[in-house]
């Protein structure tokens, strides 16, 4: 039972969270969970349903990742409205790649829009983060669904997408390691971050024990204090990493 | 033996069609001799004519069979001229092969310094023209029943290098794409793989041969001591990949760098 599991507040409390979406909303559970951690939330989308899942509490931000200016304006008005931050969170699941259907049936803009574009906005995004982070110890945590470690028929464009944002984060966790920067990639039981993954024809673990807990682990109760730990002293030693926080169920090598 | 008299054996590709491409040059230039030598007809898929032309050459001088087409693999309509060109001379296509890359793939960029120019380049080419080949070969791939999908990937889309955070980033992407498409392509009999090479390329040898010392450090990563050559060593994987012996693994990243990148 995830009531079991209590919640690490110890270095959130008062911290200042920068949550980032893009697309359709992968985020509300932690950034509710962040909340209840005792820290301070402000939430920059480009999505207005999004925007509106965030629960009471978070400071919601309007903003686009489109162009560089657009994500330069995004970061202002998050240090703006909210103030230098401790910890960045970053969710971007367009909603051009989360439509179930097969490569073969997508148009060059489906795909432009689904596998690259989603890509150019990280790009983006961080270097209107970077100078706004480097020399502060300041942690940015990518979180994605988990299907991408294994590929996911029928979302090829996404799977793409969030395979590269992986290696984006491992670059630029090696280009800004020296500064004090760390990035890290968060994977999820997709069917924890999103309802819109209930339909997707996601694989399956063949196994007596298919997930090691019995369950995704919990957003809100469980993966945010985690994100939240990779934010503290402590945390901040790790980067480039991919850490599978699925209960224990792909366990990738 | 080496290993392409290995795969020289007997009718090991023989009647299969494959396209290679960014096979002008490089890697793709190997790829195309060794399954020209594994008895394949060899669609190669150039930028430019003579470079094509000159690879078909030397695989016809094996006694292999080639077409050369000039491609511009991120042009959508190039492709699938490329691919109309091969089916019209070999009635088909069984194996599809993306090798080819942008020619600043190579180039060290700061995150900061990445230019849309830059960005559209090095993404149309690895993740644009993957998605064309893919969609303009399916057909085919499908009807075949032995279709083979096969990406060029790098040890930069595994361990995220530092050099070029685009390169990286798409060479992963191309991982994922390789996962994704293996798992909806199987029910077709398609098998779906990428390969991360460490090939002793023309540029590689420079390279090295500018600095012994360095040389002498760089090969000390390799376990086997060497880079790859890029016929008997990275084709030779590629035609075993190709064949029915590997018919029963897909969605992999094949790491043929002579032990380079051993954390999977």
């Amino acid at each position: 039972m995830t009531d079991d599991v209590p919640v690490d507040e110890a270095w959130l409390r008062g911290r200042q969270v920068w949550a980032i979406t893009a697309g359709v909303d992968g985020m509300s559970g932690l950034t509710a969970g962040f909340l209840d951690c005792g820290a301070r939330v402000a939430q920059l989308g480009d999505d207005t349903e999004t925007l509106a899942a965030a629960p009471d509490g978070v400071a919601r931000i309007s903003g686009a990742f489109d162009t560089q200016a657009a994500a330069d304006a995004g970061a202002a008005a998050l240090a703006d409205a909210a103030g230098a931050p401790d910890l960045v969170v970053i969710s971007m699941l367009p909603r051009a790649a989360m439509r179930l259907a097969p490569l073969s049936t997508l148009s060059e803009e489906e795909w432009r829009l689904g596998a690259c574009d989603g890509l150019r906005a990280l790009v983006y995004l961080l270097r209107a983060l970077g100078p706004r982070l480097k020399g502060r110890g300041v942690a940015v945590v990518l979180v994605g669904p988990s299907l991408s470690l294994v590929g996911c028929p029928e979302l090829v464009a996404l799977t793409t997408l969030l395979e590269g944002q992986r290696g984006l984060v491992k670059s630029v966790a090696r280009q800004w390691g020296g500064s004090g920067v760390t990035l890290n990639w968060v994977a999820v039981a997709p069917r924890a971050l999103s309802p819109l993954f209930d339909a997707a024809p996601l694989a399956a673990k063949p196994d007596a024990v298919s997930v090691a807990l019995g369950r995704p682990l919990d957003l809100r109760r469980e993966v945010a204090p985690i994100i939240g730990f990779l934010g503290s002293p402590a945390g901040r030693a790790i980067t480039g990493a991919s850490l599978t926080l699925d209960g224990g169920e792909w366990m990738v090598p | 033996m080496t290993p392409m008299d290995w795969t020289r054996q007997p009718g090991l590709l023989k009647g299969r069609t494959a396209i290679v491409t960014g096979a002008g040059g490089g890697i793709g230039r190997g790829l195309a001799c060794a399954l020209g030598l594994a008895g394949a007809n060899v669609v190669i898929a150039a930028r430019r004519a003579e470079t094509g032309e000159e690879t078909a050459e030397l695989v016809r001088q094996d006694g292999g069979i080639a077409l050369a087409v000039e491609t511009d693999v991120s042009d959508r309509a190039a492709v699938d001229r490329m691919v109309a060109a091969a089916v019209g001379a070999f009635g088909g296509v069984d194996i599809a092969i993306h090798n080819a890359s942008s020619g600043l793939s190579g180039r060290s960029f700061k995150l900061e310094e990445i230019t849309d120019p830059d960005w559209d380049e090095q993404v149309g080419v690895a993740l644009g023209a993957a998605f064309h080949l893919a969609q303009a070969t399916f057909p085919y791939l499908r009807d075949t029943g032995r279709g083979r999908f096969i990406v060029f990937n790098s040890s930069q889309g595994l361990h995220g290098g530092a050099m070029n955070p685009v390169y990286a980033a798409t060479k992963s992407a191309q991982r994922g794409f390789v996962k994704a498409l293996a798992r909806e392509w199987g029910p077709y009999d398609i098998v779906v793989n990428a390969v991360a090479p460490a090939a002793l390329t023309d540029a590689a040898k420079v390279y090295l041969e500018s600095d012994p010392e360095r040389s002498r450090k760089a090969m000390a990563s390799f376990p086997l001591g060497r880079m790859g050559d890029m016929r008997d060593d990275i084709g030779a994987a590629v035609v075993a990949l190709s064949s029915d012996y590997w018919r029963y693994v897909t969605g992999l990243t094949v790491p043929v760098d002579g032990g380079y990148y051993t954390a999977l």
